[in-house]
C-alpha cells in the first residue's frame, strides 16, 4: 500500500500537471505501470487490442498501453480516451450508453461514466491483493470455527469443509506471497449484467463482483467448484443465466448473479476462450484448436461446429445476415449461418484476431493483434476452406 | 637581357635549381620511381570506423557493446521474386530450395543462423489441449504437389513469417542470410567485396530469369558495391587525363609542353599516393578525390609556368632563359597560392570524422607536392625541350590581337557592367540566401545514400521495403543494467513504456527488442490467447516467457538489450525527432539501474555523424575564411583588398549552398569538405589578378588598364585553369558513388564560379570602392 500511496501521490502530480501543459513533464523515478496515465498516441488503433464492443450508438475498443479508444460511427476516427492506467486491458462492457467497465492486467478495474471519454481506476492490483487477504483470512476464520463446531456425525460435510478450508488456506497464501510479489493475475472477461452488478473473472480461477457500481468488490472465487485454480476466460449471460467458461474445458453456469455457480458438463476438454449467447437465445462456447459448440438449451447439451483449420477461436457476435461471425488466431474468420453451415476465410495479416463487432452497414470491424482491421463484407475476406456440421 | 643579368637577378632558390640541373632532374626520378612502387599498392578500402565521428558520446556509446551487437546488423537479404503468380509453385519453390542451398555454401555465411522457407530452423506451430505443436514450414512429406503446396501455405500462415520471410503480397520469398564478421573456421576477417562478387555470380546470374527476379540487400553488399565503383573512377581519371591533355594542347599549340606538364602532374599524384602508402593512411571512396584535386591543381600552375615561358620565348629569350626568367616572375605567386591551398585543407582537420581527415592529409601532401613537381621538375624540363617554335609562334599571334578572356572581362572594370554586374552578384547571393535555408544536413535519399538512388542496390532495396514489413533504416538504443538485470521486471517495464513512447515518435515504423518476446512468449506459453499479451510480474514468470530469445537481443551477462527502432528513413528531421524523442523519455522516466543510451544501427550512427557535421559546418567555415583572410591581408596589407578577394568566394560559397538545397545534397561527410576545398582553391584566382591589378596601378595606371594589364598576364590563365580544375572533377559526376557525383557537381560549380567571380567581380569590387572609397593605392 506505501507504492499505492507513493502513486497516488505521484498521479495527484500528475494531473495538476495536466492543467500546466507549458511546464515541464514531471520526472518519474519508479515507474509502476499501474499508475502510469495511458499516453495519448497516434498509434493507439494500431497496437495490440482485444475487445471491442457498444455503448449506445458508440464504438469502443481497449488494449494495450491503457489504450481505450472510441467512436461514434465507423466513418469517423478513433479518439483515444484519458484513462488513468497504462496496463493491457483484456476486456470491456457496459451497462447503457454511459456507463462502463473495463477490466486488465495487474488487476486493474476501471470505470467510466461518461460513455468512455474518461475513465478512473475503481480497483488496482495492489488493493486486489489486500481484498483477496482479507477475504481468505475470514474465510479460513469462518471455516476453522465451523470445523470446530462438527461432531463426527456428518463425515461427508466435514470432508467437504476440509477441502474447502484447505483450499481457501492456500488462496490466503498465495495473497500473502503475492503482497511481496506484486500483482500477477490478470483479469480476462469482464460482464456488467446492469449499472450495479458487474461480474469480472481472469487467470488461476479468480472471480470478482461488485453489486453497488463498482463502490466495492468482493472476492468469489470460492464459489465455483475449480480446485486446480484453472483460469477462467470468459463470461456471458441471458435472461436466466450468467456463463463462465476457462482453461481445460470449464463450464458454469450462475442462476443467481454470480452468487452462486453450478458446474456444466463440458462438451470439450482443451480450453475455452469465448462465449455468446445469440439473438435466437443460442449459447456458443468456443476456444482451442478450432472448436467451436453451440448449445440451444442454456448449456444443457451441446453441438459441434469443427473448423479444418486448428487455430483457437476467440470471440462470437451475431452475423448481420443471420447466424454468427467468429474470430481466431492466424487471420481466421468465420460465418455460421443459420443452417450451421460455416464459411470459413483468411485474414491475409495471418494476425491473432480477439474480438469483432458489425456496423451499422454490415461492415466488420475487428480487433487483435495489430490493432483494428477494417473489413467492408465478409465475403470480401479470401475464402479458404468450407466445412459442414458435424 | 644577356645570361650574366639573368644570373644576378636571381635568388638563391633559382640558382640552386637551375645550376644543378641534372642532379635534380636524377633525384626528381630516383624519388619517382621510389614512390611509383609505393603508390601502385595502394588499393582502394571502405572502413566502417574511418567513416565515423569516434569521438562522439553515440559511437562511444556503440564501440562499448560493439561486440554484443555484432550479429545484429550484419545480414544480408535475397528477395526471390517471381513475375507470375504467387510463391506456391512447385516451380518457383525448387528455385528458392536451390538458391537457399548455394548460399548455404557461401564462404562468410553464418550457417545456423540462415533462414528461408526451405531451412529447417523456419517453423510453425500451434496449440493444441496438449500444448504447442508444431514443425517445419515445408510440410515433412514434400512431394510439390498441388496437396503439399496447399499444406506450405498454411503453415506458412501459422509461422508468422508472412512480412518477413514471406512477402506481404505473397510474390516474393526471402533468404535471410546473416553473416560471420570473422570466418570461424580460418580467423579471417569477411572480404566483403569477394563475398559481394560470389553474391552476384552464384545467385543473381545463375538464377535470374524472365520470371524469376533476384533482389539483394545489406551493408556487405553496399561495402562490395562502393568498392567497385571505386575502381570505375581510375577510368574517370583517364578520362580527365586525356581531355586535359587536349585542352593543354588547344592552350599552347605545342605538343612538348603539353605533355610536359601533365607528366609533371601525374607525377605529382604519383608521389602524393606514394607518401598516403608511406605514412600509413589509405585511399578511401571520399580521398579519391584528391588525385583528380592534385592533378588539376598541378596543370592549373604548370599552364602559368608555360604560359610565362611562351612570352618569354616571343621577347626574344632562349629556352634556359625563357624558363628562368619565368620561374622567377611566378614562384612567389606560385608558392602564396599553394600555401594558401594546403593551409587552406588543413582547415579540414577540425573535423573529427577520420575520412574527412585523410582527405586533408592526402590534398595537403598533393600540393606539397605540386610545389615540387610543377615549380621545380616542371622548369628544369621545359629548360631542356623548350617550346615548340609552332607554340611560339601561336603566342605571338595570340598576342597580337586581344584574347577572348580579355575582350571579355576588360569591361566589368567600367562603371555601367560593374553596377549591374554588383546587382546581380546581390541578386545571386540573395537567391543563395533564401534556397540554403533549405539546406538539409545529412544524407536525403532512401536506401543506401552512398549509392545512387537508381542503382541496382537501391533498387533492390527499395522492392524489399516495400514488400517486407522491414525498414533498413535502424536505429538502435542500448539498455544497459546490471549484469543479469536485463529482464528484470521493473527494467523490463520501463522498456515496454520506452517502446510505446518511440512507436509513436513521428518517423518510427515499429520498435522491437526482448521486450516484445517477452510479451509474446507470454502470449505462447498461455495457449495462444493474445490478453495475455503482456509483461508479467512474477520474474520466473519473464524468464520463461523470454526462453526463446534469439541470439543478440541479449547480451551474453544479461546486462544489455539492444531496443532496435524502425525508422521510415534517415533524413536529418527523423534523426532529430528521434534523438529528441529518446531524450526527452530519459528526462522524464528515470530508473535506477537502467540506462537507456543511444546509438547504434546505421542510423543512429547516422544521428551521430549528423550532428558532428552541424556543428563542424560553421566552424569549419569560420576556420577556412579566417585563414585565407589572414594570407591575404599578410600578402596584401589592405582590408579593401581582401574584401574584393573575401567577396566573391562567399558570393559562390552561399551560392553553393542555395544549390546543394536545390539539387537535395545534404551537407555530409562527402560535401561538407568541398566547401573548404573551394575556397582554397577559388582564393588562388584572386590572389593572382589582384596581384597584377595593384602591379598596374602601382605603375599609375587607371583601374580599367591595371585589370587589362591584370587579364592580358594572367587572366588567360585563370580562366584555363577554372576549366582544367572544374574538368578534372566534372568526370565525378559520372561516378555510379553517389557522394562522389555530389562532390564532382558542387566541385565543379565551384571552380567554373569561382574563376567568373575573380574575373568578374574583383574589378567590380575595385570600381566600387574607386567610387564611393578613397582612391585604390
Amino acid at each position: 500500500m506505501i507504492k499505492a500511496t507513493a502513486y497516488a501521490g505521484a498521479f495527484v502530480g500528475a494531473a495538476m500537471h495536466a492543467l500546466l501543459p507549458a511546464a515541464q513533464a514531471d520526472t518519474v523515478t519508479d515507474y509502476e505501470v499501474i499508475y502510469a496515465p495511458a499516453m495519448q498516441a497516434t498509434k493507439a488503433p494500431k497496437t495490440v487490442l482485444t475487445e471491442i464492443t457498444y455503448a449506445g450508438d458508440r464504438t469502443i475498443a481497449v488494449g494495450d498501453y491503457g489504450v481505450i479508444i472510441f467512436r461514434d460511427s465507423n466513418d469517423q476516427p478513433w479518439q483515444q480516451a484519458e484513462v488513468p492506467t497504462s496496463v493491457l486491458f483484456t476486456s470491456v462492457d457496459f451497462a447503457d450508453a454511459n456507463q462502463g467497465w473495463a477490466v486488465g492486467h495487474h488487476g486493474v478495474i476501471a470505470a467510466t461514466t461518461d460513455g468512455g471519454k474518461t475513465w478512473q481506476r475503481q480497483l488496482d492490483g495492489f488493493e486486489y491483493i489486500q481484498l483477496q487477504k482479507t477475504h481468505f483470512e475470514n474465510l479460513v476464520a469462518e471455516l476453522t470455527a465451523q470445523q470446530d463446531e462438527f461432531d463426527g456425525s456428518d463425515p461427508d460435510a466435514e470432508e467437504a469443509l476440509y477441502v474447502a478450508l484447505d483450499n481457501a488456506a492456500f488462496a490466503l497464501d498465495m495473497a500473502l506471497v503475492a503482497e511481496e510479489e506484486g500483482p500477477t493475475k490478470p483479469f480476462l472477461d469482464v460482464r456488467v449484467l446492469s449499472s450495479q452488478v458487474i461480474l469480472a473473472v481472469g487467470a488461476y480461477g479468480s472471480l470478482i463482483r461488485s453489486t453497488d457500481g463498482g463502490a466495492s468488490w468482493h472476492i468469489q472465487d470460492n464459489y465455483v467448484e475449480n480446485p486446480d485454480g484453472f483460469h477462467f476466460n470468459a463470461l456471458a449471460a441471458d435472461n436466466d443465466y450468467v456463463y463462465l467458461a476457462g482453461e481445460s474445458g470449464q463450464v458454469f453456469r450462475s442462476a443467481d448473479q454470480g452468487s452462486t455457480w453450478e458446474t456444466l458438463d463440458s462438451p470439450y476438454y482443451g480450453s475455452f476462450f469465448g462465449l455468446h449467447v445469440d439473438a435466437q437465445g443460442n449459447l456458443w462456447i468456443v476456444g482451442l484448436r478450432g472448436n467451436i459448440f453451440m448449445s440451444a438449451d442454456q448449456g444443457e447439451s451441446f453441438s459441434q461446429i469443427k473448423l479444418e483449420d486448428t487455430v483457437n477461436i476467440n470471440a462470437v457476435v451475431d452475423a448481420a445476415a443471420g447466424g454468427v461471425y467468429l474470430v481466431g488466431n492466424a487471420g481466421v474468420i468465420g460465418w455460421v449461418n443459420q443452417q450451421g453451415d460455416i464459411e470459413n476465410m483468411t485474414h491475409a495479416s495471418g494476425a491473432a484476431l480477439t474480438d469483432l463487432i458489425t456496423n451499422k452497414d454490415g461492415s466488420l470491424t475487428v480487433v487483435g493483434q495489430r490493432g483494428v482491421i477494417e473489413i467492408p463484407q465478409f465475403s470480401s475476406i479470401q475464402q479458404t476452406t468450407t466445412t459442414k456440421e458435424q | 637581357m644577356s645570361e650574366q643579368s639573368i644570373e644576378t637577378k636571381s635568388v638563391w632558390l633559382e640558382r640552386a635549381l637551375f645550376n644543378f640541373r641534372p642532379l635534380w632532374f636524377v633525384m626528381f626520378a630516383v624519388a619517382t620511381a621510389f614512390l611509383a612502387w609505393h603508390a601502385s599498392m595502394v588499393r582502394p578500402e571502405a572502413s566502417f570506423t574511418k567513416m565515423i565521428p569516434t569521438q562522439h558520446e553515440f559511437i562511444q556509446n556503440y564501440f562499448t557493446h560493439q561486440e554484443d551487437l555484432a550479429s545484429l546488423g550484419n545480414v544480408v537479404r535475397i528477395a526471390v521474386e517471381t513475375t507470375e503468380g504467387d510463391i506456391f509453385t512447385a516451380e518457383f519453390q525448387k528455385t528458392l530450395q536451390e538458391i537457399t542451398d548455394e548460399v548455404f555454401f557461401i564462404p562468410g555465411v553464418n550457417r545456423s543462423g540462415l533462414k528461408s522457407v526451405w531451412t529447417p530452423n523456419v517453423r510453425w506451430s500451434e496449440v493444441t489441449e496438449e500444448g504447442f505443436v508444431g514443425g517445419p514450414v515445408i510440410p515433412d512429406n514434400w512431394d510439390a504437389s498441388e496437396e503439399s503446396l496447399d499444406k506450405l501455405r498454411t503453415n506458412v500462415l501459422r509461422s508468422g513469417e508472412v512480412g518477413n520471410l514471406v512477402a506481404n503480397n505473397f510474390k516474393s520469398a526471402l533468404i535471410f542470410v546473416p553473416l560471420n564478421e570473422i570466418n570461424p573456421d580460418t580467423g579471417e576477417a569477411l572480404n566483403y567485396q569477394e563475398f559481394s562478387q560470389k553474391l552476384e555470380e552464384n545467385i543473381r546470374d545463375k538464377y535470374q530469369t524472365e520470371n524469376v527476379k533476384i533482389h539483394i540487400t545489406g551493408f556487405a553488399k553496399v561495402i562490395g558495391d562502393l568498392i567497385e565503383g571505386a575502381y570505375q573512377v581510375g577510368l574517370f581519371f583517364f578520362i580527365a587525363i586525356v581531355i586535359t591533355l587536349l585542352m593543354l594542347y588547344w592552350y599552347s599549340r605545342c605538343w612538348r609542353s603539353a605533355f610536359a606538364v601533365l607528366s609533371c602532374s601525374i607525377i605529382a599524384v604519383v608521389w602524393q599516393l606514394g607518401i598516403i602508402k608511406l605514412i600509413g593512411s589509405g585511399i578511401n571512396p571520399y580521398s579519391m578525390l584528391v588525385p583528380f584535386l592534385v592533378f588539376a591543381i598541378g596543370v592549373s600552375h604548370g599552364v602559368q609556368i608555360i604560359n610565362a615561358i611562351s612570352n618569354n620565348r616571343v621577347d626574344g629569350h632562349d629556352k634556359f632563359a625563357a624558363t628562368r626568367l619565368a620561374f622567377r616572375s611566378l614562384y612567389i605567386a606560385g608558392l602564396t597560392a599553394l600555401i594558401s591551398d594546403a593551409i587552406g585543407f588543413t582547415t579540414l582537420m577540425v573535423i573529427d570524422i577520420e575520412v574527412i581527415q585523410e582527405l586533408a592529409i592526402a590534398a595537403s601532401i598533393g600540393v606539397a607536392v605540386v610545389v615540387l613537381t610543377n615549380l621545380g621538375l616542371l622548369p628544369i624540363i621545359m629548360s631542356y625541350v623548350g617550346i615548340s617554335p609552332k607554340g611560339t609562334e601561336y603566342t605571338r599571334k595570340a598576342r597580337e590581337q586581344d584574347h577572348p578572356v580579355l575582350t571579355t572581362f576588360s569591361r566589368f572594370s567600367q562603371p555601367k557592367w560593374a553596377y549591374s554586374a554588383l546587382v546581380l552578384a546581390l541578386v545571386g547571393v540573395t537567391w543563395g540566401l533564401v534556397y540554403s535555408q533549405q539546406l538539409k544536413i545529412g544524407d536525403l535519399d532512401a536506401g543506401a545514400p552512398e549509392l545512387r538512388p537508381d542503382s541496382r542496390y537501391n533498387l533492390d532495396n527499395k522492392f524489399i521495403v516495400d514488400n517486407y514489413s522491414s525498414s533498413t533504416d535502424i536505429f538502435v538504443v542500448m539498455a544497459e543494467t546490471a549484469p543479469s538485470q536485463c529482464i528484470a521486471y521493473d527494467n523490463l517495464e520501463v522498456m515496454d513504456r520506452f517502446t510505446w513512447h518511440m512507436e509513436n515518435t513521428p518517423g518510427v515504423q515499429d520498435v522491437k527488442s526482448v521486450v516484445y518476446v517477452a510479451k509474446m512468449g507470454s502470449f505462447g506459453l498461455n495457449e495462444g490467447n493474445l490478453k495475455w499479451f503482456s509483461l508479467n510480474r512474477n520474474q520466473y514468470v519473464l524468464n520463461a516467457n523470454t526462453g526463446r530469445t534469439p541470439p543478440g537481443l541479449i547480451n551474453p551477462d544479461c546486462s544489455m538489450v539492444p531496443i532496435i527502432i524502425y525508422l521510415n528513413d534517415h533524413k536529418a528531421e527523423t534523426l532529430q525527432t528521434v534523438v529528441a524523442s529518446v531524450n526527452a523519455f530519459n528526462q522524464q522516466y528515470q530508473q535506477e539501474g537502467l540506462e537507456l543510451l543511444m546509438a547504434a544501427g546505421n542510423s543512429g550512427i547516422e544521428a551521430a555523424t549528423n550532428s558532428v557535421i552541424e556543428a563542424a559546418q560553421t566552424k569549419m567555415l569560420l576556420w577556412v575564411y579566417g585563414v585565407v583572410i589572414v594570407l591575404c591581408l599578410i600578402t596584401f596589407r589592405s582590408i579593401r583588398t581582401v574584401t574584393c578577394i573575401i567577396l566573391p568566394l562567399m558570393l559562390t560559397t552561399i551560392m553553393s549552398q542555395g544549390l546543394m538545397a536545390v539539387l537535395g545534397i545534404g551537407v555530409k561527410v562527402a560535401t561538407l569538405p568541398v566547401i573548404a576545398l573551394g575556397v582554397g582553391i577559388g582564393v588562388d584566382y584572386g590572389i593572382y589578378i589582384y596581384t597584377k591589378i595593384r602591379e598596374g596601378l602601382a605603375q599609375g595606371m587607371h583601374l580599367n588598364d591595371s585589370y587589362k594589364y591584370a587579364l592580358d598576364s594572367t587572366g588567360k590563365a585563370v580562366g584555363f585553369t577554372g576549366l582544367t580544375l572544374a574538368i578534372g572533377v566534372a568526370t565525378w559526376i559520372f561516378s555510379p558513388i553517389k557522394f562522389q557525383a555530389d562532390m564532382g557537381i558542387l566541385l565543379t560549380f565551384m571552380f567554373l564560379w569561382n574563376m567568373l567571380g575573380a574575373l568578374i567581380l574583383i574589378p567590380a569590387l575595385a570600381r566600387f570602392f574607386a567610387r564611393f572609397g578613397k582612391p585604390i593605392h
